[in-house]
């Protein structure tokens, strides 16, 4: 009970900065400029080409499902990782960096327990940015195309699928959560680094230079072999629920490593923390 | 209700604190007073656990703040020299998430702690738009959430103008008087210290100089301003100059008759004779001077 009164004032701190609503803003701001590119008569015609030589009709399938999608994957490549990897990396050298922390830590609290505070912090919000860009981009979609056949397509990814208006929202929508627990390793490399003692840009700054470098290194065909080594292997699991027969096996392997990975960072952030003086 | 047991603490190789060890009784204030590196802030660290000691304990009401800090820190309130606060959220729900890491604290807590420190018509306002002095009572106010039996204060007038003070000052006295709370605070300004505590610690570099009543010290060093017309005589008649070449420092069983006497005897006119009542500051110089002479 007392936990929970306690995540509700860190989930007051957090939803309370401007920073935060910005960031919603954004996503839609982002959003809304995907579509409009979708819009352009030149780009329409490459979908057109595509969806057609699948053997499926346009019309039935530039929908408001496949556009939702192809906008989920660019917001949350843009600006998902960086929102997530701000906040994350704010959320405890921020508050030491302002002195909040050592108010904090006037009280008689454990330091993992609150560390587990935070942490369970930076999940919801990871988790609630990630279901509001998914439900956020399928509205405006929607509103926008209307509703009709989900053409899931990500080249990078192997993905090139066609589902049925039902199927295909559903698939959409189920694979949102998953999304999210992929995006739970920026969110947890992010929570390490704030532990350490550094600026909190610093930390973010990290986080993101890291799943660059990890995205970039695991394309390079040298790094082949050990592929299954990078991060970002493993978060693309999500594609996972947008294949037919969804490869379960491979799903449950892929998040078991980045549970492995985000236990590891967040043990680790935690060790450090502990064992750090806090002094003006 | 506060001890301190032969801390040492060294930052990056460079000593901060050397085996200090005093207590603090159970309802007085008492001060901590050293400038600036002296260690005090260490020394708070360590009670409230946020800096661990390479050597030694702190404990509140017998338990270790080490051991066991949780429990410890049950019945402390502190406060720090630049209290950091949610700035985009109003005092009263910075309170609130503050007390919760205590446990569930009732708003009629939180009402009274706020009438305490008189920040009734603000509380509802964002604390940015806080002076530093509001910022110091709402501090004061989250440490006295829930009823604490003693409070911290590091550097508590730091910042304040000198109307903050005294109302600082006041509210310190009257949760001691009113409250029976202990009060442990830090500060280099002697004259707080002075007003304030009913026992000092005197931290020098890391080390303890002094501990106890600062009037104990002030029994035994007894001065006197001479006004006389020839100190090289007076110095010859084994008068012992202090500090300043017209002050006089006499040993507790020496009497001021018999040193003007004496120069009388001598052919020394004496003009004046003025006892000093030492003030905190000189005795602080004092210490120190004495500190690095043995050093």
């Amino acid at each position: 009970m007392l936990f929970f009164h306690q995540l509700g004032g860190e989930l007051a701190k957090l939803f309370a900065r401007k920073r935060t609503y910005i960031g919603f803003a954004a996503f839609m701001a982002l959003e809304i400029l995907i579509l409009l590119i979708f819009q352009i008569p030149k780009v329409q015609r490459g979908w057109q080409r595509t969806i057609e030589r699948a053997g499926y009709g346009f019309d039935s399938y530039f929908s408001g499902t496949t556009l939702a999608f192809q906008m989920v994957i660019w917001t949350a490549f843009i600006l998902g990782g960086l929102y997530i990897a701000l906040v994350s990396g704010d959320i405890v050298a921020k508050e030491v960096e302002e002195g909040t922390m050592r108010m904090t830590l006037c009280r008689p609290v454990s330091r993992v327990r609150l560390l587990l505070l935070k942490y369970c912090t930076c999940v919801i919000y990871t988790m609630s940015l990630v279901l509001f860009i998914g439900t956020s981009a399928l509205a405006v979609a929607t509103l926008k195309e209307g509703v009709g056949g989900f053409f899931a397509i990500q080249p990078l990814a192997g993905v090139f699928q066609m589902y049925d208006t039902g199927e295909g929202v559903l698939r959409y929508l189920f694979a949102m959560p998953f999304l999210g627990l992929s995006m739970l390793s920026v969110a947890s490399l992010g929570f390490m680094l704030s532990c350490c003692n550094m600026k909190p840009a610093a930390a973010t700054i990290c986080t993101l230079s890291y799943f660059l470098a990890d995205m970039i290194f695991r394309g390079i065909p040298y790094f082949e072999d050990i592929k299954a080594w990078f991060i970002t292997t493993h978060t693309e699991a999500w594609y996972h629920m947008l294949r037919t027969p969804i490869p379960v096996e491979k799903m449950v392997q892929d998040y078991a490593y980045l549970a492995g990975i985000n236990a590891t960072l967040v043990i680790v952030g935690v060790v450090i923390f502990q064992s750090r003086d806090f002094k003006s | 209700m506060i001890q301190i047991a032969n801390l040492h603490k060294t930052f990056a190789g460079r000593p901060a604190l050397k085996g200090v060890s005093f207590e603090v009784r159970r309802g007085e204030i008492f001060g901590l007073l050293g400038h600036n590196g002296a260690g005090k802030s260490t020394t708070f660290g360590i009670l409230l656990g946020q800096v661990y000691p390479n050597e030694g304990e702190a404990f509140i009401d017998g338990v270790s703040v080490q051991k066991d800090r949780a429990s410890a820190l049950r019945k402390v309130g502190a406060i720090f020299e630049t209290p950091g606060f949610y700035d985009y959220l109003s005092g009263w729900k910075n309170l609130e998430i503050l007390a919760s890491y205590s446990g569930i604290v009732s708003g009629r807590e939180l009402e009274e702690a706020v009438q305490i420190v008189g920040l009734e018509k603000r509380i509802h306002d964002r604390v940015k738009t806080y002076s530093h002095g509001m910022r110091q009572r709402l501090a004061l106010a989250q440490a006295l959430v829930p009823a604490p039996e003693a409070v911290l204060l590091d550097e508590p007038t730091e910042g304040l103008d000198p109307e903050g003070i005294h109302e600082m000052r006041e509210l310190i006295k009257r949760l001691n008087h009113d409250r029976g709370l202990t009060v442990m605070l830090s500060s280099h300004l002697l004259s707080e210290v002075q007003q304030l505590c009913d026992r000092v610690v005197i931290l020098h570099q890391g080390s303890k100089m002094f501990e106890g009543r600062w009037t104990e010290l002030d029994d035994e060093r007894k001065r006197f301003r001479l006004g006389i017309d020839d100190w090289e005589r007076a110095v010859a008649l084994g008068i012992t100059i202090a500090v300043q070449p017209d002050i006089i420092e006499l040993g507790p069983n020496d009497d001021v008759s018999d040193v003007v006497k004496r120069l009388v005897n001598a052919g020394v006119k004496v003009r004046a004779v003025e006892p000093l009542r030492p003030t905190l500051e000189s005795l602080y110089l004092d210490l120190i001077r004495e500190h690095k002479a043995d050093t």
